[in-house]
């Protein structure tokens, strides 16, 4: 806890020098905003673990804009508005993110590094093109559209409960 | 100057040269004594790990070198090592493993190279691949034999032909069944004996309900499927550019797994998504459940959620001939859009006495005016006449797409993946006439029976491709590749091309034909 504080609160900029404030004890969890601005510039991983701290952390972390600006944020021209409600109506952007685009981006830097380009966090950036978006969204309706079929015992498939046609990107990388 | 001065020396200016050209000579190496360009090294490497595994393995054969070696003088290393590697060559020739070249096949007509070559290529299976010198003899031999086998059942010789199978399977117990040439031939031999020892339940016929199911572990065990689904949708979508009424009709609608992505795109597309209607069609389901309505209601279900006004319409029927386009209920200002995957292949059955089914489809569809249709097809030849030319093509196609499907690891998708493929290699070798549905035929063929028919090819453009690549990547199995064949898309493993998509649209006929002003005109 106190390494993500540090984390965090190197990216912000804190004027705490003075003598007289140096005695008043600090607590992140008294400025909501600023723990949130911290946790917005989080990676999946970190925001995850975050969410382990406390249960004002983990109450923060499970609201979907975090995830949201997660997802999209580094995505340019802006996505349309009309995203939003979409995503929320399949699953939300955590789901998405854990599902979708934390395996896709890592399939895809993985390629990358195999086929030797770099491997920072630039190239990984460069990757979230326009068709990177319209594939996760793709992919995430299809796994909405199979979890539909298993809850409502319509489709053939009996006490399957994760989405099967995704299943593809939790296998192992085979390097 | 002494020997490690001049290492000291030359590797010194070799590190202030941080980024030397690859033609310039190794300073550390040059210290040493040897004069390797820097763009050889890796060449050396692999040269010197050959020597090495040489000299180890015939170590009473380098008893020579020992003495020759210091009369070398070792300035080139690269051609130091060759020579030294033709010369053990000539005295003892030792198997590399990363060079197996296998004997020429006795039939000079079969080219084994296509399913003989993937083995040298992938270190890092589970399973050995390296063949021992008996199992690679009976490979090449069941090869062989399975082709002579199936020439004597086209010239009618069923004896022979009873005591071949009898022959492969001894041979079969030689080789590795559970992977490769092995596996395949095993498939292959199963059907020549269903065709030649039961002629009655000749094809592996199951029910709809067992179809679906090892059609949906199929779609999960390998690409295929998913890069058909989402290339045919990116046509579509770029044909529904600026309708808002669109109707899309698919062939062969399974558990509808292709139209949640397009449904998910039309509710994104800039401007809002249209009305989409959607007619699945299917075969009557024998069990009482209504598996099209079912399918439906999920789908709508979907589209509710994501704010898309959507009707579905589920028309059943056995045989796609008997679908009459009244059945569709296609509205005067719908834009239509034409889906078949691997269902027109069912209609090329050539009956002398009937009109062809294919001729009587297409000219229907064609009378809807589609704004698209898009085609997906198995990229084989397996509708020759000749029985020997369709097995011998068969043979090679579906070697190499279980060859793919070795990349799949989760269980049981690929065990079932296998079934499903060996239903359709049962109906191509086992069955004729009518009950031959499986007549897939290459995409050139289908390009000129389009053409024939009407329609005029639509470029599936640069975003098709980039999303095929893309989910291909994710695929992380090395041997898919995606290739663009003028304007089409096909998906293949290590360059032999297995499935193709293709785009279409119907030439506006000069004068409307009769009847093509639909009586239904509200929106079901």
């Amino acid at each position: 806890m106190v390494q993500l504080l540090e984390i965090g609160l190197a990216n912000v900029e804190l004027n705490l020098v003075s003598d007289k404030e140096k005695r008043l004890k600090f607590c992140i969890n008294d400025h909501m905003d600023i723990l949130i601005e911290i946790l917005q510039r989080l990676d999946g991983r970190s925001l995850g673990s975050a969410a382990c701290v406390c249960r004002l952390w983990q109450h923060i972390t499970q609201s979907d804009m975090l995830w949201e600006h997660l997802c999209f944020h580094h995505v340019s021209p802006r996505l349309p508005s009309g995203v939003r409600p979409v995503v929320a109506a399949l699953g939300g952007y955590r789901r998405l993110y854990m599902l979708c685009l934390r395996p896709v981006l890592s399939r895809l830097g993985l390629a990358r590094q195999l086929s030797g380009g770099g491997g920072h966090q630039e190239v990984v950036r460069r990757v979230w093109t326009r068709h990177l978006v319209e594939l996760s969204l793709s992919l995430f309706c299809v796994d909405y559209y199979e979890r539909l079929g298993s809850g409502g015992g319509g489709g053939g498939r009996v006490g399957d409960a994760s989405a099967s046609s995704l299943m593809f990107l939790c296998k192992p990388v085979n390097v | 100057m002494g020997p490690y001065e001049s290492a000291m020396s030359s590797s010194g200016s070799s590190s202030s040269c941080a980024g030397k050209a690859p033609d310039q000579i190794d300073g550390l190496l040059a210290g040493a004594g040897y004069r390797v360009r820097s763009s050889e090294l890796r060449n050396v490497a692999q040269r010197l790990e050959r020597l090495e595994t040489v000299m180890v393995n015939t170590p009473s054969e380098i008893s020579h070198l020992a003495n020759d070696a210091v009369l070398h003088n070792p300035s080139d290393l690269a051609s130091w090592v060759d020579s030294l590697l033709s010369e053990l060559n000539q005295s003892a020739p030792i198997p590399e493993l990363s060079d197996l070249t296998y004997a020429e096949p006795l039939d000079p007509a079969v080219n084994t190279g296509a399913w003989m070559e993937h083995h040298p290529a992938e270190p890092h299976r589970e399973i050995p691949q390296v063949l021992t010198a008996v199992e690679e003899d009976s490979c090449i031999r069941l090869v062989h034999v399975l082709l002579t086998c199936a020439g004597s059942v086209q010239r009618g010789e069923f004896s022979l032909a009873g005591a071949l199978i009898d022959e492969m399977q001894g041979l079969l117990t030689r080789v590795n069944n559970r992977c490769g040439i092995g596996k395949v031939a095993g498939y292959f031999i199963d059907a020549l004996n269903r065709r030649l020892f039961s002629p009655q339940g000749a094809g592996l016929i199951g029910s709809a309900y067992e179809n679906d199911i090892l059609y949906h572990h199929f779609y999960e065990a390998s690409p295929y499927l998913k890069f058909a689904h989402f290339t045919a949708n990116q046509a579509i979508l770029e044909a529904f550019d600026g309708h808002d009424c669109v109707h899309v009709i698919d062939f062969n609608l399974m558990q509808g797994l292709q139209w949640p992505a397009l449904i998910q795109a039309l509710a994104l597309r800039p401007g809002g998504p249209p009305l989409l209607r959607l007619t699945g069609m299917g075969p009557p389901s024998s069990d009482g459940r209504d598996s099209l309505r079912e399918i439906g209601l999920r789908l709508a279900e979907l589209a509710h959620s994501v704010n898309v006004q959507f009707a579905f319409r589920g028309v059943a029927a056995s045989r796609l001939e008997d679908v009459k386009p009244w059945m569709l209920q296609v509205g005067p200002k719908e834009a239509v859009a034409i889906n078949s995957i691997m269902q027109l292949h069912r209609l090329l059955v050539s009956d002398p006495t009937r009109r062809s089914p294919i001729e009587d489809v297409l000219g229907w569809i064609r009378n809807l005016n589609p704004k698209v249709m898009t085609v997906v097809e198995q990229e084989a030849n397996h509708n020759q006449p000749e029985f020997l030319d369709r097995f011998t093509e068969a043979l090679h196609y579906y070697s190499t797409m279980f060859d793919s499907l070795e990349t799949c690891s989760t269980q049981p998708d690929k065990a079932l993946a296998e079934i499903y493929i060996q239903r359709e290699i049962c109906n191509v070798v086992c069955c004729e006439g009518l009950a031959r549905v499986e007549r897939h035929e290459s995409l050139a063929k289908w390009r000129a029976r389009l053409s024939g028919a009407g329609f005029k090819p639509l470029h599936l453009g640069s975003n098709a491709f980039k999303q095929a690549s893309m989910l291909l990547t994710l695929f992380s199995a090395e041997g898919y590749c995606v290739e663009e064949n003028e304007g089409c898309l096909t998906l293949g493993w290590h360059s032999r091309p297995l499935i193709a998509v293709s785009a279409w649209q119907a030439i506006p006929q000069p004068t409307p034909p009769l009847g093509l002003v639909n009586p239904y005109n509200n929106v079901v």
